[in-house]
């Protein structure tokens, strides 16, 4: 009989042990897999969602909830802004393109961002150049005399089932203008997937406010310089003045990645005392193991068995329930993620689940097995010290 | 899982060091935005002697400008903070930024407010990128980390060390 008999033969003997170990294993592993899954999918998220411009300018206040809002549609929209605004950075010569956003409520949660056609040019600078699917863009039309026109994103499209020509309208009081879907853009990864872009001329006759309004509003203007050697002055000119901020998206960006970073350290001491408890507990399952087959082990050792193989049996044996849990682990790990993943994505969170294979996966494993090993050290040096005349005396 | 990212990272940076520096006894210059500055001349030309660096690892501090994607793998280097709105005088533009691209992997802790050392290989001249636009001083395959108690060096003032 070999030591892999042996040790297949002890894991069918304590079966229902051998299995709640193997469980206590997998849901240790499975908690590590999801949490670092997760939270590197929501960087990912973010980074992946990110615009391509450098510079977004809205109404003073936070900047983080300005460009939240603006580039993730999460959070409530800052204060409106002029339109002043986006005229003196269009005419700015530092300027290569000025794009006008104003944020709307929502259809079944699917926010408005009024825009101009520019929103949607395909800049050679861009990573995600918002595409039709199929339909049209809305028409730019005079602000007195809007068409109602309406491009929805991918996920709008396919959550709320509209399509090209149908009319819509959420609420009583928006019965009087009702819009008309023309297009629908391909998914593109961001948060674009979940809006409905209408024409600012749109915005401004659907809102009661804006439509008395003599300065029509918007929430932000995104902009990308010439040359991004001007960044910083041009950020730094909107920002001195007392109305308006200019706002570094990829800056916010880290400074939120810094915060998720601190989470991730609480997460980690977490994680290591969850590795403690898993460890301690296949320590004490394999050591009530070994004083149980102290007689068993004598007989062994009695039929030939050396002391060498006895310890071996027991690391195995304590290898493979690591192992076992391990490989368990790292696949309902990954479950969990996808599942906390769509739940995230469902509510509009910036998410991406990493499924393929990195260092993750093997250096886990890895650990787990030696987590295994190091449990099963002392049972095994135990065993290894089993005298064979004292245990294999009558009972 | 940070205890296995640390000790993955400086077995990486154990790996780049055996690869990344000059040899024993190599000093990697200093660059300084004065000098940058100073090198800058009509017709989008650099002078000669800013030109000799060309392809040759440099070693520059500043402040980082987050103008690329959030990975920080493509940022700006100035000589002014991203933040700081009333602390000193603006840069002039082209020639007091340094367009950096960092190595394939390179983590930090982004701080507005921190100084930040970068060493990496250097280009002077005029060029277009198609994401990033026009860029007179470059420094690709760039590593990056905290400069404690740097200085940096205006328009007009000492050259540094």
């Amino acid at each position: 009989m070999t030591p892999v008999t042996v040790v297949w033969r002890y894991l069918q003997g304590r079966f229902v042990t051998s299995v709640l170990t193997v469980v206590s294993v997998a849901l240790g592993v499975s908690l590590v897999i999801a949490s670092v899954l997760l939270t590197r999918g929501i960087k990912e998220g973010f980074i992946a969602g990110a615009t391509d411009y450098n510079l977004i300018v809205g109404a003073k206040g936070s900047p983080t909830q300005l460009v939240l809002n603006v580039v993730f549609r999460m959070d409530a929209p800052t204060p409106n802004i002029p339109l002043s605004a986006y005229e003196d950075l269009r005419a700015d010569p530092r300027v290569e393109a000025a794009v006008p956003v104003a944020m709307g409520d929502a259809y079944q949660g699917f926010r408005y961002v009024a825009t101009s056609a520019a929103y949607f040019a395909p800049f050679s600078w861009r990573r995600h150049v918002p595409a039709l699917a199929t339909g049209r863009l809305f028409r730019s039309e005079a602000p007195e005399r809007p068409d109602y026109e309406a491009v929805l994103g991918a996920d709008a499209a396919r959550r709320t089932g509209l399509k090209p020509e149908d009319r819509f309208y959420e609420g009583e009081e928006m019965a009087t203008y009702p819009l008309r879907v023309v297009g629908v853009l391909r998914p593109t990864g961001t948060a674009d997937d979940r809006a409905i872009f209408i024409s600012l001329a749109s915005y401004w006759e659907m809102n009661e406010v804006s439509r008395k309004a003599r300065v029509k509003p918007l929430t932000a203007v995104l902009v990308r310089p010439k040359r991004l050697s001007d960044l910083t002055a041009l950020h730094r000119g909107w920002n001195v003045g007392p109305d308006l901020q200019a706002a570094l998206p990829s800056a916010i960006l880290l400074n939120i990645f810094n915060l998720l970073g601190l989470v991730e350290d609480v997460l980690a001491v977490v994680l290591a005392v969850v590795a403690v408890v898993v460890g301690l507990y296949l320590f004490v399952t394999m050591y009530n193991a070994t004083l149980e087959r102290r007689r068993e082990i004598a007989t062994m050792r009695a039929l030939g068995a050396r002391r060498a193989t006895v310890l071996g049996i027991v690391l195995l044996e304590s290898c493979a329930i690591a192992g076992l849990g391990g490989l368990a682990g790292i696949l309902g790990g990954h479950g969990v993620a996808a599942l906390g993943a769509s739940l995230l994505a469902a509510r509009g969170g910036p998410v991406t689940h990493a499924l393929a294979l990195s260092a993750l996966q093997p250096v886990t494993f890895g650990a787990v097995v030696a987590l295994g090993a190091l449990a099963g050290l002392l049972p095994a040096v135990l065993a290894y010290r089993t005298e064979v005349a004292e245990n294999l005396a009558p009972l | 899982m940070r205890a296995t990212a640390t000790a993955l990272t400086f077995l990486l940076a154990l790996a780049g060091l055996s690869i990344g520096p000059p040899a024993r006894g190599e000093e990697i210059p200093r660059l300084t935005f004065a000098q940058l500055a100073d090198s800058m001349r009509a017709n989008l030309g650099v002078t000669q002697g800013i030109r000799a660096y060309n392809g040759r690892e440099i070693e520059i501090q500043g402040f980082i400008i987050p103008a690329g994607p959030p990975d920080l793998s493509f940022f700006l280097l100035s000589r002014v903070s991203g933040t700081g709105n009333y602390c000193c005088e603006l840069p002039s533009g082209q020639d007091e930024t340094v367009y950096v691209y960092t190595a394939r992997g390179v983590s930090l802790r982004y701080d507005p407010v921190r100084v930040y050392r970068i060493r990496g290989v250097f280009e002077a001249g005029h060029q277009v990128d198609r994401s990033y636009g026009v860029s007179f001083f470059r420094v690709r395959d760039a590593r990056v980390e905290e400069a404690v108690g740097a200085r940096i060096f205006k328009v007009g003032e000492t050259k540094g060390p």
